[in-house]
């Protein structure tokens, strides 16, 4: 085909951390950062709903804080420490808050899992245990289609009271090594 | 009962005991690892190599006359491979087929691509591929269509109006794709002879079933071998498969489709879309896999809608409250095409609810207007009939001044009465009706309201209860009754079941995972038959190039029909695994026992063998009895008998300011059963989730058409309102568990109960707060703006005429009848 320039696609070096891996990129300047998770890293356990941040089935945490990552760009990560779900098991095993959430029955399709497991994770780092009313009221950000809710309030709910420490725990995991991805 | 942890024993459909271990326990879900760790596999994480993206131009209007279509300038674009035109479609593709057909329906020329005029805002015209998705939208832009915007029609009823703009003229006179009428006795008898007659005409709202994942495929031709893979968001990959094959002009050996995990589906994700035929034939043109993932924008105008329609029920009675008699006229809004499920069908097959009625009709007006095709939504056409004969109970009840509970057990089908079969033919297979009534009455202290009277509170709010009870169908009543109906699918399953070296069983399955716990409840089915762990098994689901042709995840039907397929397979791998290990251990056969991960003597457990060990004999055909066969694999087919119906009451406790209309959901009680219960907690899943959805619809959901431009206001999440975690009520669930005699192991499907009784629940429980305001609610969703609106109406007299009594027929779109 013959081929005419396309100006809309600018390139951005940006260098982030994401799960404690350094990660150097070329990314389309208009490279939202959900897309870069999943198509550039392979990350793809950070889902889209509506790409319009209000179904939060994107949510992941940067520097601390839960975020739609459907509404930030890639580039917008530079400098940044991003955590995802897949950081959150400990080896094979599932970490306290997702062993909460299977045996509560709180998912059932999963879409939506890794949006609730990263508010929750989030919510944890601001050092407080929430009640069930605020608990939610705090993940109103997340929509489900399956479950009612009960049971992930059930769950985020047994999570914090069997896990006092788990706000104290150090928000992002450690560096270990850099990978570079090109746009 | 009023728990579901009972694993008992139970005599199951045939007859035969059953000493049950995982059968009935709340095993943790085969699922959840994956999905929890960010590993499931959805369609959007399929990203084969070299893949490339799609991206659909779409009409703006809700009609139009599509006049030119220049793509030449987004061809041009550098990174855009292909482009495909509605001529292109034309030539290289035959229209979509539809699954469950209105019976007497034409077929619509429903191409993937729009073919001269475009039916609703929305409807693919042009499609692109390129090298992101970006790139893709960009060449979407410069597209150049020229449309001649034509008079459209967005309300169901002004579509069968004689003047209403006809929507398929090349095959259809009006805007009615056809009429469907059923029923029994004489009907109208019993109204003329009738003490008293409840009538109304009742909206139900336009929604979606807004799955969290949305619609995608990922398509990949390998030509010399002549296979296409599609990967897919899909509750039925062989439908898929089959639909995909008549479409694209190819043998079905040509198509393996791949519906891995599945982010909810509801319905709405039931047979084969335009787009997906067009990521085919891109794919197909070009030898690279394409992708595409449906954006929201997109899903909420090219997906499928569900629910409305205008029924006119009527009731009849004699003066002590027996029914005499129940009708229901109504028209269906289909939509701008017919989607493979469109058009619910069950409002008619239950529209007397759970009471028994001798002499009734039902007649069904499927109808086409400007808009997103309807299909299939969780409830199918039973939340909506619900709404209007539970509606009509409570005014039955308030026009002969009964007790509205007395009212519903005096009209109830009784477990005497079972099997019973209603007016149009549907077999209500058992259930004890009235005793979910009672407990639904006791748990929110009727009797305690009805003496309190109708003081409002000292914030001048008035307390109102309602009830709703109802029954649901579960799986389908026979291929006999699917042939009679034109539907193209079975109503059986089928699984294979195959043994491993490592000492576990496989199990195939088109039944794709969609939210549902097919795994876990297969493994748990599979585990207790063969009676060896349920660790050990391990589900395989939705591949058609792996799985046993089946027929899919819908209709509640998977374990009514799937159980009894497992429990066959098992049956026949179980035995064979009994007689090698018999013939090894030189041990009578009947002595054989499977136990966990052994197989033993009864008698005597230290003649055992590992079960790796038997599997490994029979896989490799070394050390087998002289008679028998190599292999230890089954495969097994079972149709249920007939279709199940689930059962149960609701209960709404409501506070209502009777200024504002504001008010608050302070109880809810839902009474339930489900059968014998494979697993309680997801079972207790299922009615919560369904549920959920219930009150959407019943409360804030609301897709909204402009109908002066024919487009549709609110499509997009921040606009349409589903629940969040803060919006629900407080469920109080409580169980009986009468098992089915038509279903192996007496299960009845759970998953769509919870969306049939919220709206009628509540719109009562609102009702009898305003009692004496008059107000009687006739339209969903039940929004406090509908009862200050009927407020008003009543206190000036004048009366809102959607909630009055049906003066005039509806349209029957210049059919007689």
């Amino acid at each position: 085909m013959t081929s005419v320039e396309n100006p809309s696609e600018v390139l951005v070096e940006t260098v982030t951390t994401v799960n404690g891996r350094v990660v150097t990129a070329n990314v389309p300047a208009r490279l939202h950062v959900a897309d870069f998770l999943r198509q550039h890293l392979g990350l793809t356990g950070t889902h889209l709903g509506c790409e319009q941040g209000a179904c939060g089935m994107c949510t992941v945490i940067v520097d601390g804080e839960a975020v739609k990552s459907c509404l930030m760009l890639a580039c917008q990560l530079d400098g940044r420490n991003v955590q995802t779900v897949e950081s959150l098991a400990e080896g094979d095993e599932l970490n306290p808050l997702q062993q909460a959430f299977k045996e509560e029955h709180a998912l059932q399709c999963g879409f939506c899992s890794p949006g609730f497991l990263m508010t929750a994770t989030a919510l944890a780092h601001q050092g407080r245990r929430p009640g069930r009313d605020e608990i939610r009221e705090e993940i109103t950000g997340v929509l489900c289609r399956c479950t009612g809710y009960d049971n992930v309030v059930t769950a985020i709910e047994r999570w914090f009271a069997e896990n006092p420490q788990g706000a104290s725990e150090d928000p992002l995991p450690a560096v270990t090594d850099t990978i570079a991805t090109q746009g | 009962m009023t728990t579901l942890e009972d694993p008992a024993t139970e005599v199951d459909a045939v007859g035969v005991h059953e000493r049950r271990r995982v059968i009935g326990t709340s095993q943790l879900r085969k699922e959840d690892d994956r999905l929890l760790r960010g590993d499931g596999r959805f369609t959007d994480d399929v990203d084969p190599a070299r893949v490339l993206y799609m991206a659909v131009a779409r009409c703006p209007y809700p009609h139009a006359r599509i006049v030119r279509v220049d793509a030449s300038a987004a061809a041009a674009l550098d990174g855009v491979e292909h482009v495909l035109t509605p001529a292109d479609i034309r030539r290289d593709t035959e229209p979509l087929t539809v699954l469950r057909p209105v019976p007497g329906a034409p077929q619509l020329p429903y191409y993937a691509l729009a073919q001269d005029v475009a039916t609703h805002e929305g409807q693919p015209v042009v499609s692109v591929v390129a090298s992101s998705r970006h790139v893709a939208e960009d060449a979407l832009e410069l597209l150049d269509i020229s449309y001649e915007p034509l008079p459209h029609v967005v309300d169901v009823l002004a579509a069968l109006e004689p003047d209403a703009p006809v929507l398929h003229p090349s095959v259809l006179d009006s805007n009615l794709l056809a009429a469907n009428s059923d029923g029994s006795g004489d009907p109208d008898a019993r109204f003329a002879e009738a003490d008293v007659v409840v009538e109304g005409r009742f909206r139900i709202n336009r929604v979606t079933a807004l799955p969290m994942e949305t619609r995608g495929v990922v398509a990949e031709w390998r030509p010399g071998a002549r296979e296409l893979t599609v990967h897919c968001s899909s509750q039925v990959p062989h439908l898929i498969r089959k639909q995909l094959a008549e479409t694209l002009r190819l043998h079905e050996s040509d198509v393996r489709a791949v519906a891995s995990d599945v982010g909810g589906g509801f319905g709405l994700k039931l047979g084969v879309f335009p787009e997906d035929v067009l990521a085919c034939l891109h794919a197909i043109a070009l030898r690279r896999p394409v992708k595409w993932s449906e954006d929201r924008a997109e899903h909420f105008r090219g997906s499928t809608h569900a629910r409305e329609s205008v029924h006119d029920y009527r009731i009849a009675a004699d003066s002590t409250g027996r029914i005499l008699a129940m009708t229901n006229v109504y028209a269906t809004d289909i939509g701008g095409w017919n989607s493979p499920f469109g058009s619910a069908q069950l409002s008619s097959v239950v529209f007397n609810g759970p009471y028994k009625i001798s002499d009734g009709y039902t007649e069904r007006r499927v109808t086409l207007t400007n808009k997103t095709p309807v299909g299939a939504y969780r409830g199918y056409g039973q939340p909506e009939v619900n709404f209007a004969y539970e509606r009509l109970m409570d005014q039955l009840a308030r026009r002969l001044e009964l007790d509205p509970v007395e009212l519903r057990a005096r009209n109830m089908v009784t477990p005497r009465d079972m099997p019973w079969k209603n007016p149009v033919g549907a077999v209500y297979d058992s259930g004890d009706y009235e005793r979910c009534l009672r407990m639904a009455a006791d748990a929110v202290d009727w009797a305690g309201h009805r003496a309190a009277g109708r003081t409002p509170r000292p914030d001048g709010r008035l307390v109102g209860i309602g009830f709703a009870s109802f029954v649901e169908r579960t799986g389908y009543a026979s291929s006999r009754f699917l042939a009679k109906r034109g539907s193209v699918f079975g109503a059986h399953e089928s699984v294979t079941l195959r043994a491993n070296r490592s000492g576990g069983i496989d199990v195939y399955t088109g039944v794709s995972t969609m939210g549902q716990s097919s795994e876990t409840a297969f493994a748990q089915v599979v585990a207790d038959v063969v009676g060896t762990d349920y660790d050990a098994v391990r589900v395989h689901a939705g591949d058609t190039g792996a799985s046993p042709l089946n027929t899919g995840a819908f209709a509640s039907r998977t374990m009514i029909a799937a159980a009894g397929a497992l429990r066959s397979a098992a049956e026949q791998l179980a035995a064979k695994t009994r007689r090698i290990a018999a013939w090894q251990l030189e041990a009578p056969v009947d002595e054989m026992e499977v136990a966990g991960s052994v197989v033993r003597v009864r008698a005597d457990h230290s003649r055992a063998l590992p079960l790796a060990a038997v599997y490994t004999t029979a896989i490799t055909g070394q050390g087998m009895p002289p008679e028998e066969e190599p292999g230890l694999e089954a495969t097994a087919h079972f149709e249920p008998p007939d279709a199940a119906y689930s059962f149960g009451t609701a209960a709404a406790q409501v506070a209502v300011d009777p200024l504002t209309g504001e008010f608050d959901i302070e109880r809810f009680v839902l009474v339930h059963d489900g059968g014998t219960v494979v697993n309680p907690t997801i079972v207790e899943g299922q009615v919560r989730g369904g549920l959920a959805q219930g009150f959407g619809a019943a409360l804030t959901e609301e897709l909204r058409y402009d109908p002066e431009t024919g487009q549709l206001v609110n499509g997009s999440m921040v606009d349409y309102f589903v629940p969040t975690a803060a919006d629900l009520p407080h469920v109080e669930l409580l169980h009986t568990a009468v098992p089915s005699p038509v279903t192996p192991f007496g299960v009845r499907g759970v998953g769509e109960a919870g969306t049939i009784p919220p709206g009628a629940a509540v719109a009562n429980a609102v009702c009898d707060a305003l009692a004496d305001h008059g107000v009687e609610l006739s339209a969903l969703p039940i929004t406090p703006e509908a009862i200050w609106s009927a407020l008003a109406g009543r206190s000036s007299g004048g009366g809102d005429p959607e909630l009055t009594p049906t003066t005039t027929d509806l349209p029957d779109g210049g059919v007689e009848y």
